[in-house]
This record gives structure tokens, sequence and C-alpha cells, in this order.
């Protein structure tokens, strides 16, 4: 376009493609180019270890859904696995799948390591996800059934049902009580976002009286039927920080939270109380994108995540549970309360049937959004 | 026209009311930058320069607020370059229903909702493997700038008078030297304002940038974003401050640049 | 998109140049330069033009094609939209809040112009500047200000129940979108009533008095009217702009109030469905320019009007 360039105009063209090289020299400083080979030693893995400067010069990205959790991620494994390994890990966030199936599409992955929902990764493997490598990943020690071909636990939570035990002097405890307005009056708070999960569809339909064992398939038409009675008292948070400051501030008199968050708020000294046979165990798994750069440091990092130091920290940090059955994390009074892992948590907690959801998670997500907008 | 005083009045009040509406909000952010404690309630409770201390030492802070700074940099150049030259081309193009045109054209971005805009911009820089990139972030605020530039030196072109340089043309002068030497300087109020505009528009952008950002490059107002969204951190309220002073600081050094080149 | 948009109507220089006395003055520029070299100056608009078309035509172009072709060819998108009540409902909403917002940004931007007029220069000087400081303030900044205050723990709230009243819940609802898309945009409805008033000769409305007209009278009868281009001009800017509003709704509204931008973004980076997304973002897009071109309309025949201004009387 520049050949019909008049000779009096030139200065200002010439200034135009000065600035054109300038930009694209400045932009080759961007991300750095991956490593041909890397060495992670020989024998087989064992979880919680990295050969000791393996990953020199190896940058990867770890994504997480930010706040204390992610923070906690970083205490425990990822900061620790940087500097053993020698790598250079960059945090992103929060997860977006949208990103992450834009980049495997573009083949432009900037993404190493993410943090997913277990049903998104369960549905993905193989178009979205690659298969993990267990020479290199050590599962022996993750709770069995929860590694899949795609991804690994990393870690557990519920939705847990909390209500403020200042506001109502005879607590509620069950599902029936979270969408009973009657007795029960004031602001509810559940997850607005289209990332829906176990927890608030099971249950309206426990609250509507479906028996537990006849819970799945999920009837969605009756779930939505028996939320719109109490949609005038529901109020939405949209990040797990949000849910937090509706338990702090009492903005909320019950609410359907993340357990860690339920945690984080009634450490500062909100006056909430969990009721544990109305939540449901999920978990969040660690997977690597296709066509990720370097699959080989990923998967290293993974490893290492899953040991049990590593998730002692996480837990003592964060208080989600671990997933690494030899890890017995230190934990306070409030920590120990919100471990889902306890047994006398875990004997009254309902676990959901991630099979079910994989399967059908679009299908509801897309309803779930609808309902909440309308 | 004359008002009894009670109506004066009121409307005084009235209007008084509105200037804090407008104000006010915004000056929150500053006492609260000297919070002492890990929470964003307000008014603080007691005071201490820690969250300042925090944004200099957190290098995802540093970073973000560097990368805003030179791409705000770069682009104020390529969009004050390629905007001015628009302009003069735009106000010298003797067809003026295609001039027209091509300034509907060029001012259409800042008038289609950005969410639009991000999200086609997100699918190309995909596939041109832009994103989080220098020219990326470049070229995607560039065009949210141009029309800015353009809007204000079209306005200064239109106040200068062409006989100038038909007059210095005919004295011998090439283009170049006549833009440099006449139109320049008569229309300078007017670029420099545009660059003002640019670099502002750039500094601040954050629905485009949120999409087109990588962890290996994001700007202020995308960390603020996650920030808010994601953590209580009182750091994005220091980090507010800070640039509240420096665009005051600019625009302060702007207008007064051009007044003196006024006076002078 | 409103921090690139409220960047539109900045100070003195952002005034649209065709509006300019200098318009008036004949043009000379169509003779001795451009028979030099007529195609000199296009080529200067090049490269403003090359990235408007690879940065802004293109990618817009792709996303509305996607509306028909992702994730097969055809108008399912369109028939999603139709069909699905939740779609209508964010449709309305949003229209409903651009209104709200344009009546509310009048109803206090209205009596603020009028003082403006009124008032004496270095008074009203600092009513612009005033007008003008949230331009540039940074639009992440004033939207976790309302944050700060509108929580329900935050000052308004406090000064609220000081007063015996609330508390109220200010945010993640519909009042909070307003209360952040009115200080956003009140700066558009004050600047168009402003120009438009400044203009309105009050010869005529002391005129109306002197014949007998109560003040009132007067004022409605004769200066509403010709102030009215400024009204109607200034309810358009507001109303287009609320349509698009990401960043305020996002923050400060809620899931269960989503703005079709929100709407938008949920669908491209939750569900995935670029189609869908593309034919909500057609939808806003046709909206906004179907106003935009009314508005231009109707400044041009209310310029065309100001010459005959007398004859209202």
């Amino acid at each position: 376009m520049y050949k019909t360039t008049n000779s009096r105009v030139k200065p200002t063209l010439g200034l135009a493609a000065a600035a054109l090289s300038v930009l694209l020299l400045a932009g080759c400083g961007g991300a750095g180019a991956a490593p041909a080979a890397v060495d992670l030693g020989s024998g087989p893995a064992v979880a919680g270890t990295v050969k000791k400067d393996a990953l020199k010069g190896v940058n990867l990205t770890f994504v997480s859904y930010g706040g204390l959790y992610q923070d906690g991620q970083t205490a425990a494994a990822v900061t620790p696995f940087g500097k053993e390994s020698g790598a250079r890990i960059l945090a992103d966030g929060p997860t977006e799948y949208s990103k992450i199936k834009a980049q495997v599409e573009s083949s432009n992955v900037t993404w190493d390591v993410v943090d997913t929902g277990s049903y998104w990764a369960a549905g993905q493997c193989g178009t979205e996800l690659q298969p993990l490598d267990y020479t290199i990943i050590d599962k022996s020690k993750v709770p069995a059934g929860l590694a899949g071909k795609c991804s690994v636990p990393a870690m557990q939570y519920a939705n847990v049902f909390v209500y403020n035990k200042d506001k109502y002097k005879d607590a509620p405890t069950s599902w029936k009580d979270f969408f009973d307005t009657k007795k029960y009056p004031g602001k509810r708070a559940i997850d607005g976002t289209e990332n829906i999960e176990g927890g608030i569809i099971e249950g309206a339909l426990l609250a509507d009286g479906v028996p537990k064992d006849k819970l799945y398939p999920l009837d969605l038409k009756r779930a939505f039927k028996k939320l719109d009675t109490i949609k005038d008292s529901l109020v939405y948070w949209t990040t797990g920080a949000q849910a937090q400051q509706m338990l702090e501030s009492k903005e909320v008199d019950m609410a359907v939270v993340w357990s860690g968050r339920a945690f984080g708020a009634v450490k500062n000294g909100a006056p909430f109380e969990p009721v544990w046979n109305a939540s449901v165990v999920v978990m969040d798994t660690l997977t690597v994108p296709k066509n990720a750069k370097n699959p080989k440091a990923s998967m290293a990092l993974i490893n290492y995540y899953l040991g049990k130091e590593q998730q002692e920290k996480l837990t003592e940090e964060t208080s989600y549970s671990p997933v690494n059955v030899e890890a017995k994390p230190k934990l306070d009074a409030v920590g120990k309360k919100f471990l889902i892992t306890d047994p006398a948590v875990a004997s009254k907690t309902m676990v959901c049937n991630f099979d079910w959801w994989g399967k059908n998670y679009t299908n509801v997500a897309e309803q779930w959004v609808a309902w909440v907008a309308k | 026209m004359k008002h009894a005083a009670p109506t004066r009045t009121l409307l005084a009040l009235y209007t008084a009311m509105v200037a804090f509406v407008l104000i006010a909000p915004t000056v929150v952010v500053i006492p609260l930058s000297f919070t002492d404690k890990a929470s964003l309630t307000f008014p603080p409770s007691g005071w201490s320069t820690r969250w300042y201390e925090n944004f200099f030492n957190d290098p995802a802070w540093t970073a973000a607020f560097g990368n805003s700074l030179t791409v705000a940099l770069i682009v104020t150049v390529v969009a004050t370059a390629a905007g001015t030259a628009a302009a003069v081309g735009v106000s010298k193009w003797s067809r003026k229903r295609m001039a027209k045109a091509a300034q509907m054209f060029l001012l259409a971005p800042i008038v289609v909702p950005s969410i639009i805009l991000a999200i086609g911009v997100y699918a190309i820089f995909l596939r041109l493997q832009l994103l989080g990139t220098l020219p990326g972030f470049v070229l995607a605020h560039s065009v949210l700038a141009v029309p800015f530039v353009l809007v204000s030196v079209s306005a200064a072109l239109a106040g200068f008078d062409d006989r100038l340089t038909t007059a210095a043309a005919s004295l011998g002068a090439d283009r170049w030297t006549t833009f440099r030497r006449v139109m320049l300087p008569l229309i300078l109020p007017g670029v420099v304002s545009g660059a003002l505009f640019a670099f502002v528009t750039s500094f601040d952008e954050v629905v485009l940038s949120i999409f087109i950002k990588s962890p290996y490059l994001e700007t202020l107002p995308v960390k603020m974003y996650a920030s808010v969204t994601r953590d209580t951190d009182p750091t994005i309220a220091a980090a507010a401050t800070m640039i509240m002073l420096l665009t005051t600081v600019i625009i302060a050094v702007g207008l007064l640049s051009m007044r003196r080149k006024k006076i002078a | 998109m409103s921090s690139t948009l409220s960047n539109a109507v900045r100070p003195d220089d952002g005034v649209d140049p065709t509006m300019r006395p200098g318009r008036l003055r004949p043009r000379r520029d169509a003779q001795a330069p451009a028979r030099r070299g007529r195609l000199g100056p296009a080529l200067l608009i090049l490269p403003a033009l090359a990235l408007a078309l690879g940065i802004f035509a293109y990618p817009l172009a792709e996303s509305m094609w996607r509306s028909i072709a992702d994730p097969q060819p055809g108008v399912q998108n369109y028939q999603w939209f139709a069909a699905s009540a939740a779609n209508w409902a964010v449709l309305g909403r949003t229209l409903w809040v651009a209104f709200l917002s344009a009546v509310i940004c009048l109803a206090l931007a209205y009596p603020y112009a009028y003082f403006m007029t009124i008032s004496g220069p270095r008074l009203r000087t600092a009513l612009i500047v005033i007008v003008l400081i949230p331009f540039w303030t940074s639009l992440m900044i004033r939207s976790f200000a309302w944050i700060i205050l509108l929580q329900d723990t935050g000052l308004a709230n406090q000064v609220l129940s000081w007063m015996g009243l609330g508390p109220f819940h200010l945010i993640r609802n519909t009042t909070g979108i307003l209360i952040g898309m009115v200080q956003v945009l009140l700066p558009f409805m004050v600047l168009p009533l402003y120009s438009a008033m400044k203009n309105v000769d009050l010869r005529l409305v002391q005129a109306a008095a002197s014949l007998g007209a109560r003040p009132i009278v007067a004022f409605t009868r004769v200066f509403v009217p010709l102030a009215m281009p400024g009204v109607v001009s200034g309810s358009l800017l507001v109303f287009i702009q609320a349509l698009g509003f990401y960043i305020t709704p996002a923050l400060l509204g809620s899931p269960s109030q989503m703005l079709i931008s929100q709407y938008i973004y949920v669908q491209v980076n939750g569900q995935l469905q670029w189609g869908r997304g593309s034919v909500l973002g057609v939808l806003l897009l046709v909206a906004t320019l179907l106003l935009l071109g009314l508005l231009a309309l109707l400044m041009r025949k209310s310029r065309r009007a100001a010459g005959d201004e007398g004859g209202l009387l």
C-alpha cells in the first residue's frame, strides 16, 4: 500500500513504519520460548518431589480461581515447586473454560496447569484437555476413584449450607428449612455464576421430597419449580470473595457457599454454622490443556502438588480438604469444623454424582443461566 | 434572568448536591488507601502506608502499572500520528463526501459498545497470537484512541485558514515543510489535547483489555478488575489513588503547556 | 465500553468539529492544493483507516457473521433468542435500565445546567470543571468507590442509619447499577443541556414576563421548548451508552439483574456459545446504530431550526 506514495508525504509514512517496527520488536519479548527437552530424572515418580533444577528456564502458568484458595495453592505447592525445579511460574485466573477452548483451538496455549471444575474436566478429556502421564504423576496416594484420565483432584470441598446462628434460635437442620421462608425468613445467598455445581439443585429436589437414592438423574424442571418458590429471597454471589463478604457483613442470613469461604468468614468472626447433612461434596481438578507448551513440566508440577506435605499445607492455608490420604493437616477448631474429610463431617455430607454432572453439565448450565437471569 | 431569592437558593442547593454526586464518590478511595486493615471498610479504623508498600513490593502490581504506562505511551504516539494525519487528510480531501464517510467510519469505534468489539477482537487476536502481547494491546487501544485525536485535531483544523498553506506552497515550500512550519504550530493545541485523550483512553481501557490480556501481560485496570472481583485487598485503593494523581498531573501539564503556547 | 465512550465528550476540543463556527467560513481547500495531488490527502487517512478496518470493522463483521454461522450455519441462534423467556427478560431489563438512567440523569442535570446559565463566569467555570472531572477519573476507580460506599456496611448505609433509616441493599441489584451508571453518564446529559440552554435568548423569556406571564408560565412555555433539543440529544446520548454498559453492571449489579452486555459475556466466556453471544451483540449494535441515526437526524433538524429561532414566539 505504500507503493503509490508521493515522495512528499514520505516522512509521515516513515514515522509510521518506524513506530510499527518498534512495536514488532517489542512484541518478541512476550512469551518465552519453550525449551526442547526436559529431564525429570529416572525412577518412578514420587508425589511431592521434583528433580532439583530440572526445569531451569521453563515458564509455566498456573491458573486457578484466585483469593484464599489460589494463595494457598501458591504457598503450598506452586512457589516451592518453582524454587526446587528452577521453573518460573506465573499465575493467572480466574479459570475460564472459553479461554481454554480458545487457546486450544488456536494452538496458542498459554495456560499450563489449570484448576477446573471436575464435571467440565470429565466432559472435555481428549478434546480440550490432554491425558495425564501417570509415569510422571504419582497417584498412589490420591483417594480411590478421584483421579481420572485427564485430571487429578486439586482438593475436595463442599457446597455447604450455612446459617446465621444469632438470627435463628431454632437452628435449621435440612434443605427443607433452606426452602422454608415462613419458618426461616431472611435473605439466602447462592452461587449466581454460570459455573453451576452440585448443591442447590440437589437441595431443591431433596426439599421437594425426592428421596436421596432417587436423586439422579436430576429432575431439572422440578428443581427450578421449587427454586421459583424462594426466588424473592435469593441473592447471588459471583465470586468466592463476594460470598465471604456477604457472610461477614451479615448481608444474608443463610447461604450455600464453598466450604473454604465459609471457613474464611467464620474465622473472621462471622456468626455462621454449617448444616452438613444439607451439603454436597464436590471437588476441583488439576488439568493440562491439549497442546500445552510443556506438558512434562506441567505434569511435574501436578505430581509435586499431590505430595503429603503440600496437601497438608494447602489444607492448613485454605481449609479445603486434602487429596492425599496420608495428609494430616494441623488445624485449629474452626479449621477442623470445615474439614470435610474429617469423619465427623464426612459421615453426614452427600457426594454428588460426578458422572451424571459430567455428562449433563452444558445442559444444566444453560438452563441455570436462563433461570437466574429471567 | 431574574429569579426570586428562594428559587435561586433552591437551585444552588440542588446544583451543589449534583456536584457532590459527581465528585464525592471518587474521593473516598484516597483515605481508604491509607487504612491499616485488610478490609474495604470505610471509614478506616486506623492508618498506615502498608498498601503502598504492598503495591511496590508486589511484582504483579508494578508490572501491570509498567505495562499500562508502556502501552499508553506507544498508543499516544501511534494514535496521535495516525489521527492527526487522518484529520489533515479528511480536511484536505477534495471529495467531500468520501472524506465525510471516512471520518464517520474512523469515529465509529467509540460508539459501538465495547463488549461487542471485545469479543470480535478477542477471536482475531487468538488466531493471530496477539493475545497478551504489546502489539496486541497497542493495536486494540489505538483503534479506540484515534477517534479522539481525529475529533480534537479536526476541531483545530476547522479554525485553520487554508490560504496559509497555499501561500507557503507558492513560496516554494514542499508539503512536509508546510505542514511542519505552518500548519502544525497552529493546530498544536488540538494535537496536544488529542494526544492527552489518547493516553487516557489507553490507560483507562478495561473491557477490551480484559479479553486480550494474558498472564504474560496485563494492564493496571485489568489487574484492578481482577482485584475487585476476587480479593478484598486495599492495595487497589493505593493503586487508584496513584492513578488519580498521575492523570491529574498529566492533564494539568497538558493544559498549562497549551495555555503557554497560546500566550506565546 | 463506558470507559472509552465516557471520553467521547471531553473538554472544549471534544466538540464535534462540524459544529464549530469555523465551518461557516467558505472552504478553500477544495481548490489549489487538491489540484496538485488528488490522492495525497486520501493517503494521509490510510494508516488510521487500515487500523480501523483491521481491528474494528473486520472483527465486528466476523462477530456478526458468527451469529448465523456458529456452531452450524443457520438461524438457530436467532431462534434460540426468540424462544427463551430469559432473553426477552434481559433485553427488556436493559431497555428499562437505560430508560431510567436517562430519566434520572435528566432530573439531576436539568437544574444543574440551568443554574450554570444563570451563574457568573467563575462559578460557571467551576461547575463545568466539576462535570468534567469524572471524565478524567478511571471507570474502574469509580466503580470500586461505589462498592465501598454502597455495600451494606458502607458509608451510605451508615449515614442512612444515623438518620434512622435503612439498612438498604444498594448494591448487587438494579439500584446499584443505576447509581453507578447515572454518575458516569451525568456529564453526557449536562453538556448538551447546557449548550442548548446557553443559546436560548433569555430576552424572549423576559419579553413573555413583561407581557404579563407569570415566571413559571414564561419558563415552561418559552424556555423549556427552546431548550428541548438539548433534552432530546442528552437523553439519547445517555440512553445509547447505558444500553452497552459492561463494567458498572458487572461490578454493581447481580446475575439475576443481568443486562445484555453481561449476558453476552456469559454466553461467550461462560457457555462458549459464540453464536448466541453474537446474536445478542447484533441486537445491541442494531439498537445502538438506530438510536444514533435518530440522534443525528434530530440534531440536524434542530440545527436547521436554530436559524429561525426568533419565529418560535
